[in-house]
């Protein structure tokens, strides 16, 4: 089962916002009851991409005190959504206080955090029903990130094939998710020309030599991508673009549980 | 079919059988006796105090310590992390180790302070105490 799902990177910049709000979207779009959260604490960019920007209820809150309530830090956004799913998302507060104040948490805080994210399955996945709950990471070692990790049942592990990302994210897979027995699925992002067939296949080939560990996609680098601007959610509002198929393909093997 | 003497060889091979398997069973609760008292000494070793086994105030279990652990604690204390609250052969049933394995390793993780353990009836239940540590 992969109902926990953290989007983790080495390096930040790798695409780890744009898959998983159009992962968590498409999913939403499927039919499926979801939830993104933002524990990018350091660099908070959910409430912009998802234009929540009005909120006033941030899943900091709920990381903070004893006995809060989750549903007091969701944001339902399921109107942004065509279809029956449901899509909610909890934001990380953008405030640079909040920012200056999440940075200098302690262990025993972090540990209390852990408790908190670990306690979701019970009250949203087997309480509330939800299908999936996707946790946006900041990118490298993060007190937030790992606690993601722990959490998850899966990893989806985005990277480009810049060298200083492929090394180490070839470290984190062996010193990071191994040590914690979790099951990757890595997605290779902003691959130049990979048009043709023969292409694909060589660099899955490569990327499996050189992680060891099976694609669970590659992205193509799309400039209308870079030209939405973030304005989008692009599954929801260009369905037909190669890009909302690679993401559909890619629901379909966790849903179906072809990861690993 | 079977004539008379070929009767009774199987009866006697089942009889047999049955004596076995109770011989292995009380090897086997010999041992886990064992184990609990290799515990005790261990923790009286360490502490030099059977009443008291001390436990580290400050440990806490949060992920940077689960990761610098070794591989064979880290599996015990992600189990527990994910339980909440269990007992050795709860957590046992999860890792597919022994449960003597499980209790030395959790009791192990108590020492260290990481762990509270609580006593109800005969059963020994491990939790994390997450919530009244430092505020």
């Amino acid at each position: 089962m992969n109902n926990i799902i953290a989007v983790h990177s080495y390096k930040g910049g790798t695409g780890k916002t744009l898959l998983s709000v159009n992962l968590a979207a498409t999913f939403a779009k499927q039919g499926k009851k979801v939830c993104i959260f933002d524990l990018d604490f350091r660099a908070p960019s959910l409430f912009s991409v998802l234009k929540a920007e009005n909120t006033e209820v941030w899943f900091n809150d709920y990381l903070n005190s004893t006995g809060s309530d989750i549903n007091k830090v969701l944001v339902d956004l399921s109107s942004r959504i065509s279809g029956e799913g449901k899509l909610f998302a909890s934001l990380a507060n953008p405030a640079t206080e909040a920012i200056r104040d999440m940075s200098a948490k302690d262990r025993k805080w972090e540990m209390r955090a852990l408790g908190r994210l670990l306690s979701l399955r019970e009250t949203l996945l087997k309480e509330q029903k939800f299908d999936y709950l996707l946790f946006d990471t900041s990118p490298g070692l993060q007190y937030s990130s790992i606690n993601a990790i722990v959490t998850a049942d899966l990893v989806v592990v985005a990277t480009t094939s810049d060298r200083s990302d492929v090394d180490g994210t070839k470290r984190m897979l062996t010193e990071l998710y191994n040590l914690f027995e979790k099951k990757t699925g890595l997605v290779l992002n902003k691959v130049i020309d990979p048009s043709a067939n023969a292409k694909k296949a060589e660099i899955s080939n490569r990327i499996k030599a050189t992680y060891q560990v099976p694609m669970l996609g590659l992205v193509p680098c799309f400039c209308e991508i870079l030209r939405a601007e973030g304005n989008l959610i692009f599954v929801q509002d260009k369905p037909d673009h190669p890009f909302t198929k690679i993401l559909a393909e890619m629901a379909r093997k966790i849903d179906a549980n072809e990861v690993n | 079919m079977l004539n008379n003497s070929g009767k009774k060889y199987l009866i006697r091979n089942e009889q047999f059988n049955k004596k076995s398997s109770l011989v292995l069973e009380k090897i086997r609760e010999d041992l886990e006796k064992l184990n609990q008292k290799m515990e005790v000494i261990l923790e009286i070793q360490k502490t030099g105090n059977q009443k008291t086994i001390p436990s580290l105030p400050d440990a806490s279990l949060d992920v940077m310590t689960l990761l610098s652990m070794p591989d064979h604690l880290r599996k015990t204390a992600m189990t527990i992390c994910r339980c909440g609250r269990a007992t050795a052969e709860e957590i046992a049933e999860q890792t597919t180790r022994a449960r003597a394995v499980e209790s030395a390793y959790l009791n192990q993780l108590v020492i260290m302070g990481y762990l509270k353990k609580e006593r109800r009836g005969r059963k020994a239940y491990f939790y994390i105490d997450r919530e009244t540590k430092g505020e």
